[in-house]
């Protein structure tokens, strides 16, 4: 089994429960380690890197996404305190406040505290957050799966926005087939159950 | 120092079985279930103090640096052994790293106290360095086993956050720094507990000891300040080093959190 993602395009991992997508995306993201296969940055085999540069590169959102302590902007600045994100990056407000309104999110809740959010707005808030960082490759885990039809319509554009927005940029995502039916740039990867190949 | 002792006879040792045997019987009467652990432990409590007696006799008489060193290193694997013991599931030999850290911080802690601050003729008189050796283990070792217990629940509790951070470029420390603060706070907490309110709510049982043998009570509280100040040291120095070696353990080669030995628990 092979894949490629294109530069701002959106590969979606499609399959039935248990078929190993999660499985994959964390293999990607290098938190499980593969049995086998291997991946491409770039033309770059992942082996490369460090896991910590590939990470920064590669950033995986699982399904549940986490929530620390304190308030939403504390939630988005905490990557900002990790040193491989600071030497690169900072924390800007403006751009998580327009990052927040594309998924419908009002600013008014970066002074909330984080564990208040519903299902719904935790699952765009961490989006918010890992855009932020600006990642290559973005993987995420069902990002639709807590929303509601509008936001994930927001969402849906949002991604796609992102995508195409700066070179160098693509999206894994699993979900089922359909929900992002009609983005272009858009490629399917079918788990058929069996184990995980090799992705490039 | 010693005329100040008043001896226990072997009719008065027998005679505080008695009690011993009075709080068996309410225990059966109410069916609790201790009669056997209590009996077990009265009996396990005549005959290892009684062994011991010959031991540190021995020893004293003998009074050998090796022979000292030795009694230390066995304390320690077992205090090791304890410490572990209640943390289960932790892969990797945890009492190796258990007995390190123990080692290394009562060692460096106690040599100072017993060359320094009390310098007994020889160094290492064994009347000294035995007791006090065994002070510092036995709060260290409760020290040290609060915080890995408490690492471990926290890691696991935390999963979620620790790698999400990872996801975001962290390494394993950045990642597990809350949890490390957590558990070394955990640790310590008993002995600044103690600090705060000793002499407060209970006397020490080396003061209480010393006390009791005669001694004077200004002479007691100087050792049992030096006492107090050194297990403080000996408890942070130990949770540190252990918590410092065992974080690395949460994580595979490739910085990812090992999440299989999280498994087992629960």
């Amino acid at each position: 089994m092979s894949a490629c993602l294109l530069e701002g395009g959106v590969l979606v991992v499609a399959g039935p429960s248990g078929s190993g997508k999660t499985t994959l995306l964390r293999i990607l993201a290098r938190l499980r380690e593969a049995d086998s296969g291997k991946v491409l940055l770039d033309g770059r085999l992942w082996t490369e890197f460090t896991p910590v540069q590939w990470r920064r590169r590669v950033n995986y959102l699982a399904q549940k996404p986490a929530v620390f302590d304190g308030s939403v902007e504390d939630n988005l600045r905490r990557p900002f305190e990790l040193n491989a994100v600071k030497k690169e990056l900072q924390y800007d407000r403006e751009k998580a406040l327009e990052l927040m309104e594309r998924v419908l999110l009002s600013g008014s809740l970066l002074n909330q505290d984080a564990r208040t959010l519903s299902g719904g707005e935790t699952a765009r808030m961490a989006l918010v957050r890992a855009l932020l960082v600006e990642p290559e490759a973005l993987l995420l885990d069902e990002p639709l799966a807590a929303l509601d039809r509008k936001s994930a319509g927001a969402v849906i554009e949002l991604i796609n926005w992102w995508a195409g927005a700066q070179t160098g940029r693509g999206l894994v995502v699993v979900s089922h087939v359909g929900e992002f039916g009609a983005l272009p740039g858009l490629s399917v990867l079918e788990l058929a159950g069996e184990e995980a190949g090799s992705v490039e | 120092m010693n005329s100040g002792v008043i001896p226990i006879s072997n009719l008065q040792l027998a005679l505080s079985i008695i009690l011993v045997i009075a709080a068996g019987a309410i225990a059966a009467g109410l069916r609790l279930g201790l009669l056997k652990p209590l009996l077990w432990g009265t009996v396990r409590t005549f005959v290892q103090l009684t062994f011991i007696g010959y031991v540190l006799k021995f020893v004293f008489t003998v009074n050998n640096l090796w022979l000292v060193f030795v009694m230390v290193v066995i304390m320690c694997f077992v205090a090791a052994r304890a410490s572990v013991g209640r943390t289960p599931h932790i892969p990797d030999y945890p009492a190796a790293l258990a007995f390190w850290s123990l080692f290394t911080s009562t060692v460096l802690v106690g040599l100072i106290v017993v060359r320094v601050i009390i310098s007994p003729d020889p160094w290492f008189s064994a009347r000294i360095v035995i007791p006090i050796f065994g002070m510092i283990l036995g709060n260290s070792m409760n020290g040290i086993a609060l915080s890995l217990d408490r690492l471990y629940t926290e890691a696991y509790a935390r999963s979620g956050e620790i790698e999400s951070l990872l996801a975001f470029g962290a390494t394993p420390w950045e990642a597990v720094r809350d949890c490390v603060k957590n558990a070394m706070r955990a640790g310590m907490t008993p002995t600044i507990n103690s600090l705060m309110v000793v002499g407060l709510v209970s006397l020490p049982g080396m003061m209480t000891g010393q006390i009791l043998g005669g001694a004077d009570p200004h002479e007691a509280v100087r050792y049992q300040i030096v006492v107090m100040l050194m297990i403080a040291a000996a408890v942070a120095i130990g949770c540190l080093l252990l918590v410092g070696f065992s974080y690395k353990r949460l994580f595979t080669q490739d910085g990812a959190l090992r999440l299989e030995i999280f498994k087992s628990r629960q």
